[in-house]
């Protein structure tokens, strides 16, 4: 006489337990709405690589600013050089940065070279005290420091963007790229402090902050603006570093040679073989992401 | 012939419920419920645990609670209706958690264990440390346990990697796992690997006795939006920090209650000042929970913005309050209630104002007094108490086993892990010998049962949620 099966079992909370099935009662629907793998991108090697120029790009330039330190120490490079080779840099870093910039301004070319002016001037008045910073100091506790900052500014640096920021960026630069920076800069100090005369010191500290500070803007401005120039900068770079390197030292032409296929080749192909074990799970369970930036 | 088959299974169930139910009023559980979170701390853990013991005092069971020190709470206490709680000389270091100590709680513990002749551990909330250990050292010495897991955790942040390892270590020999929903079920068995069959849905409950409407009917004249909560991330503060502006502009008649305190104070009064809201945004601060009704019953809509929830009381308070409630659709919120008693949006601004206008469409088809009766009906702590009570008579019919039976259930838990969990077992079984050397199980004293404590209660008509009031 009865003829009613016992109802649909709901996925609910309310109303106590359902009648004709226990609390622990597991059906098709439990997990229904689990999803794998959804914000996994599927990658390409071609492009895994061109992304990881911009490392090889800036491993070859500190390797070229070790370069210039270790000619400058062996005063290979004197200091009226090393002057020349400042405004050449200089020049042709505010070019690139005219050429490439979007919108031509004076005012910016003007703002450029009012704060440049300004912290040249700073720089010269405080070469004598960098001079006479680490005097006290045995060489081979600064060459280790300086090793050992040097490292620090690679592992942190900002690959995909700039620590200074063009004009315009939004986003501010991240507490890992502000230590990587000022890593840099400390190292430069510990060299420059090794140099004999003020003019020297000057000039290598200028030389090393140009380069830490203004060619990774001059490079994402590069790379904003042509991807085709910007293989073609990096690509000569590596090219005139791996030149210098041979000249300097074989030991570190081969390393700083195996470091760049490491990068460009291998490690591309070695994320493409672990992706397939990328396992990731979404689900009502987590918890909710807002669509809208908080500002604080 | 289906008539027949569905009858014939039908009535083996009816059967095995009867005889369920049967034996679960025959046999006295004596259980012992371990958490770092209890009174005089307060929270959704601790409600769960001291209603939950209630109702299984008036069941005719014998519980103790176990917890760490409280400033000077320290030692033996008994609470409302005779519950016994061991205040454990052990002093919480990070948010009411106990310092891991990994062995350092078995002397203790075995000792309550034995001198309360406990036959279940039922272990509450995941982030509990207490709550592993005593399960832990439980499961040693070859007692019943139960866990029930409060929270969602996520898979991807490294907190979360390490709880859900130490949490596959807990489950891993569990004898039955309780979820207080169908969403945070599906997260406990995805996290540590149980099985679904060990997992039962026993979702938490309300107070309806201590929630209920205001007599008078509120007017609609002005439409008051109550929002209680701690003002942080995961409750969505963010969210109401957009939320409110959008419906204070659309709608001229709404007017906004915000209870509670936090971080993200700050930024709701702040938007106060930018938008001009003093006069329709009332900032309370943080609200005693004794008096959070008198705080609903002033609004018409309760509006949760959390952005993750395992289950969420405070729906239920405002329901049973004869509010209808708005609420983000995360986690198990939309278990929590039937459509008509609620409105989910989605975590985005858009969709709340959306959510918010469609509740106040359907204000005026609400009453409070038939909202709360229902909630009587949907919600009560008895009936919780009587589904975990068949957990634990699941529990006590799992069979029997022993440290060579449970060492492989630990080594599946991984390929380093599971031979760490094996040692660190190991190392808690020769501790367990080298306590019952030290002091046999003999020697301890048991504690006797004080009879006129559950006299007295048997005696009581009243419904448990009567009890509550007496905290």
């Amino acid at each position: 006489m009865n003829n009613e099966s016992r109802p649909k079992w709901r996925k609910v909370a309310y109303g106590g337990r359902q009648p004709g099935y226990d609390d622990n009662h597991t059906d098709e629907s439990f997990l229904e709405e689990m999803v794998m793998n959804a914000n996994v991108v599927k990658r390409d090697l071609l492009k895994v690589m061109i992304d990881s120029v911009s490392i090889s790009q800036y491993l070859c330039i500190v390797a070229l600013v070790v370069s210039t330190w270790t000619y400058t120490l062996n005063l290979v490079i004197d200091e009226v050089t090393l002057l020349k080779l400042d405004t050449s840099l200089l020049l042709a870093g505010f070019s690139m940065l005219l050429l490439t910039a979007s919108p031509f301004s004076l005012k910016l070319l003007s703002k450029y070279v009012l704060n440049t002016s300004f912290f040249i001037s700073g720089l010269y008045v405080l070469a004598p005290i960098y001079q006479t910073l680490t005097r006290s100091i045995s060489s081979d506790s600064i060459w280790a420091l300086a090793v050992c900052l040097l490292l620090v500014h690679l592992f942190l640096h900002d690959y995909s963007g700039s620590t200074i920021r063009p004009p315009g960026a939004l986003n501010n630069p991240k507490l890992t790229s502000n230590i990587s920076l000022n890593a840099s800069i400390v190292a430069s100090v510990l060299v420059a402090s090794r140099l004999p005369s003020r003019l020297h010191v000057f000039a290598i500290m200028l030389f090393s902050l140009q380069i830490f500070l203004f060619v990774p803007l001059v490079a994402f401005c590069i790379k904003k603006f042509s991807l085709r120039l910007h293989l073609l900068f990096s690509f000569a770079l590596m090219i005139m570093t791996l030149g210098v390197t041979y000249q300097l030292h074989h030991m570190f032409f081969i390393l700083l040679l195996a470091l760049l296929v490491f990068i460009s080749i291998v490690c591309p192909y070695w994320l493409i073989r672990i992706q397939e074990y990328k396992f990731e799970i979404n689900g009502p369970w987590d918890e909710a992401k807002l669509c809208f930036d908080i500002t604080e | 012939m289906e008539n027949v088959t569905g009858e014939g299974i039908s009535d083996q169930i009816e059967r095995f419920q009867t005889q369920l139910q049967m034996d679960g009023r025959g046999r006295k559980h004596r259980i012992l419920m371990v958490s770092d979170f209890f009174f005089p701390n307060f929270g959704g853990v601790e409600s769960h645990i001291y209603y939950l013991s209630q109702c299984l005092l008036k069941l005719g069971h014998k519980v103790i609670v176990m917890t760490h020190a409280y400033g000077n709470r320290s030692g033996v206490r008994y609470v409302t209706g005779g519950l016994k709680v061991y205040y454990v000389p052990w002093k919480p270091f990070l948010m009411q958690n106990t310092l891991p100590t990994l062995f350092l709680t078995f002397p203790i513990v075995r000792t309550i264990l034995i001198r309360e002749k406990i036959s279940v551990v039922h272990g509450h909330q995941a982030f509990s440390t207490l709550c592993h250990e005593a399960l832990m050292h439980a499961r040693t010495m070859g007692y019943k346990v139960v866990f029930t897991d409060h929270s969602l955790y996520g898979f991807a942040d490294a907190g979360s990697i390490h709880m859900n390892k130490v949490l596959q270590f807990t489950l891993a020999d569990i004898d039955q796992a309780i979820c207080v929903s169908h969403t945070s079920k599906e997260n406990t068995v995805l996290r540590s690997g149980i099985s679904p069959e060990k997992v039962f849905m026993v979702p938490n409950a309300v107070d309806t006795a201590m929630f209920t409407p205001s007599p008078d009917r509120l007017s609609c004249d002005e439409i008051v939006i109550v929002v209680i909560s701690r003002l942080v991330y995961r409750k969505g503060a963010d969210l109401l920090v957009e939320v409110i502006p959008e419906v204070c502009r659309l709608f001229p008649k709404v007017r906004f209650i915000v209870g509670g305190d936090g971080p993200k104070r700050v930024r709701i009064e702040e938007m106060r000042e930018k938008f001009s809201l003093q006069d329709r945004v009332e900032m309370l601060g943080a609200v005693p929970h004794a008096q959070v009704r008198s705080v609903l019953i002033s609004g018409h809509i309760f509006l949760n913005s959390s952005l993750t929830e395992a289950f969420c009381i405070a729906i239920l308070e405002a329901a049973s309050c004869g509010l209808l409630t708005v609420s983000t659709r995360v986690g198990g919120v939309p278990e929590v209630l039937p459509d008509d008693m609620v409105v989910l949006a989605e975590p985005a601004p858009e969709d709340m104002v959306r959510a918010v206008r469609k509740a106040i469409d359907m204000l005026p088809g609400i009453d409070p007094q038939v909202m709360h009766l229902r909630m009587k009906k949907l919600y009560s702590w008895d009936d919780v108490a009587k589904r975990t009570e068949i957990v634990y008579d699941r529990a006590m019919q799992s069979p029997q086993t022993d440290l060579l039976e449970r060492l492989p259930r630990y080594l599946r838990c991984g390929a380093w892990a599971g031979k760490l969990f094996c040692l660190v077992m190991i190392i808690n079984y020769l501790l367990w010998c080298l306590l019952e050397y030290l002091q046999p199980t003999e020697g301890i004293e048991e504690v006797p049962d004080i009879r006129p404590v559950h006299a007295r209660l048997e005696s009581v008509d009243d419904t448990c949620e009567t009890q509550g009031k007496g905290i």
